[in-house]
């Protein structure tokens, strides 16, 4: 308990710190807000334009495309509100920032992670839940509540599975002090989930389950609150999800034991 | 003068491949933009012959030049121009024997030509994997105003770009502007979908935006959708832009060179 409330200390005291430094910037922060927000808008605009000419899509009709694509969002917006830090790790080394932070009492991984969080992209949650919520209540057929929970378990499962590529991000640049590029391959892999792997082809959908797993961390949520998963398919989730933490967490170990100071 | 841009233009490609990185994942990003948007059109289609009056070879061709368009009209390097002035390297740029907006659209040249030979690459690749029957131009006319409406593309994208960068006399923080605006382009441009996807009434307030000159018309003139109105309106539109921009682009340099204070320099 007291290490929980020691590292909520932590977290907030980090936030805040992270705060400041966008509100620095509030022309700079606010039109990236905004352009978020249009980004979001503009999708929508555009699939409610198609739907108006083409009802069903694959099987799916507006309600359900728009909780595909809003879950994509609040997968892609989460992970990016809770460990944007990573990104900043090839500057940290550089500056010798990331030997001091070695040295102190607090998981490394936790402290690079939250420190860039952003509040502004908890602003961009809000329409993101509005729309999940509008298409929920227009979704065909009463959804169960077992459904309602497998939903929220994969979306878990999704953070953790996008935590665990953001760490791995984070050794390569220990590594290589290379991270926007392997950061942008990941965010522009994970666009292709934007809509239901179901569209794609058989050989993209298996690469979408196993190898690049975004089926798993974007469809498959959509898919459980639509009744339209399987218990093995759900419980494959689960084991994928922990076995690339798992994975990830021991790269970064291994990359730890092998960094020697850069600089400093 | 001819040598010294053509000095520059070698300098600037050689300067762009520094960075190799930034560049593949330029590219990386704009197929995956077009795998998703081809599986999509592909779901869309399925079962129909003509979706909002496409084809479904015509929504196929419409992708594969957006995508190439994406790559020659909306790539550019003028987003660099805010850290130059802020840095206060702009000062070394003022004393070159090229205007600071020549020297910047011969950078940009070089940008264009790499993407250019890149995308058409990539572009191959693809189609020799998912071999897909594309449509040729419809008539030499046609092909020809798509030519020259791509040109006009370019030149309209680089006075837009350009006049963002020139914010940086006035703001460090153009960068969430220009964010702002790559969003708000890429989508009325018609870099995502189609316009005509849109109702008639967005498609009629961004006719009088310079958005749509950029993609969608010049790729409505090779798919032969262009009447002689239609050539007539696109053409005028782009030439109003075109000065207009350029007069605005005019004023803004004089009044940020006035403002300029050689910080860091």
């Amino acid at each position: 308990m007291k290490m929980l409330q020691f590292y909520l200390h932590v977290w907030f005291r980090l936030v805040m710190n992270s705060f400041k430094t966008q509100m620095a910037t509030p022309l700079g922060s606010v039109g990236y807000l905004i352009g978020k927000l249009l980004r979001i808008g503009f999708f929508l605009g555009y699939l409610t334009a198609l739907f108006g000419k083409v009802p069903i899509l694959n099987g799916y009709g507006a309600p359900e495309i728009v909780l595909f694509f809003m879950t994509f969002n609040l997968i892609d917006v989460g992970g990016q509100f809770l460990f944007r830090g990573i990104y900043g790790i090839k500057s940290l080394i550089e500056e010798g920032d990331f030997d001091k932070y070695l040295t102190q009492p607090v998981h490394l991984l936790f402290r690079i992670s939250v420190m860039g969080t952003d509040f502004l992209d908890l602003l961009t949650l809000v329409p993101i839940f509005f729309f999940i919520g509008w298409a929920f209540v227009r979704l065909p057929g009463p959804i169960d509540p077992i459904n309602i929970i497998a939903y929220v378990l994969l979306l878990m499962n999704a953070i953790i599975i996008s935590y665990a590529f953001h760490v791995m991000v984070g050794a390569l640049s220990v590594k290589t002090q290379e991270v926007e590029s392997a950061i942008w391959i990941y965010r522009d892999v994970m666009s292709l989930g934007r809509f239901p792997v179901s569209i794609y082809n058989d050989f993209m959908r298996i690469v979408f389950i196993t190898v690049v797993p975004i089926g798993v961390m974007v469809s498959f949520p959509a898919q459980a609150l639509l009744k339209k998963m399987t218990l093995p398919l759900m419980i494959y989730a689960f084991i994928l999800g922990l076995s690339v933490h798992f994975l990830a967490q021991m790269i970064w170990r291994r990359t730890l034991k092998s960094y020697s100071s850069n600089s400093g | 003068m001819f040598q010294t841009t053509l000095a520059l233009f070698g300098i600037s490609i050689q300067k762009q491949l520094e960075t190799r990185s930034e560049f593949l994942f330029e590219r990386i990003r704009a197929l995956s933009i077009l795998i998703s948007l081809y599986f999509l059109w592909n779901a869309v289609f399925s079962g129909r012959t003509t979706v909002m009056g496409y084809t479904q070879v015509q929504m196929m061709t419409y992708l594969f030049l957006m995508t190439f368009l994406r790559a020659l009209v909306l790539a550019c390097v003028t987003d660099r121009i805010p850290s130059e002035i802020s840095r206060g390297k702009i000062s070394e740029i003022l004393l070159k024997p090229l205007s600071h907006m020549k020297y910047w659209a011969v950078q940009d040249i070089a940008n264009k030509s790499l993407h250019l030979i890149s995308s058409s690459v990539e572009l191959l690749i693809i189609l020799f994997i998912i071999p897909y029957p594309l449509l040729g131009p419809v008539d030499l006319q046609g092909f020809l105003a798509f030519l020259v409406a791509v040109l006009g593309g370019m030149i309209l994208y680089f006075q837009m770009s350009y006049a963002l960068g020139v914010m940086g006399f006035w703001t460090a923080q153009s960068w969430g502007p220009r964010f702002c605006f790559e969003i708000v382009l890429e989508f009325c441009a018609g870099a995502f979908f189609p316009i005509d996807v849109l109702p008639l009434v967005a498609q009629k307030i961004l006719m009088f935006t310079p958005f749509p000159y950029l993609v969608y018309y010049p790729v409505m003139l090779y798919l032969g959708k262009g009447t002689p109105t239609l050539f007539l309106q696109i053409f005028s539109a782009q030439i109003f832009w075109i000065l207009f921009l350029g007069l605005t682009l005019k004023w803004l340099w004089h009044k940020g060179l006035k403002f300029y204070g050689a910080e860091g320099g």
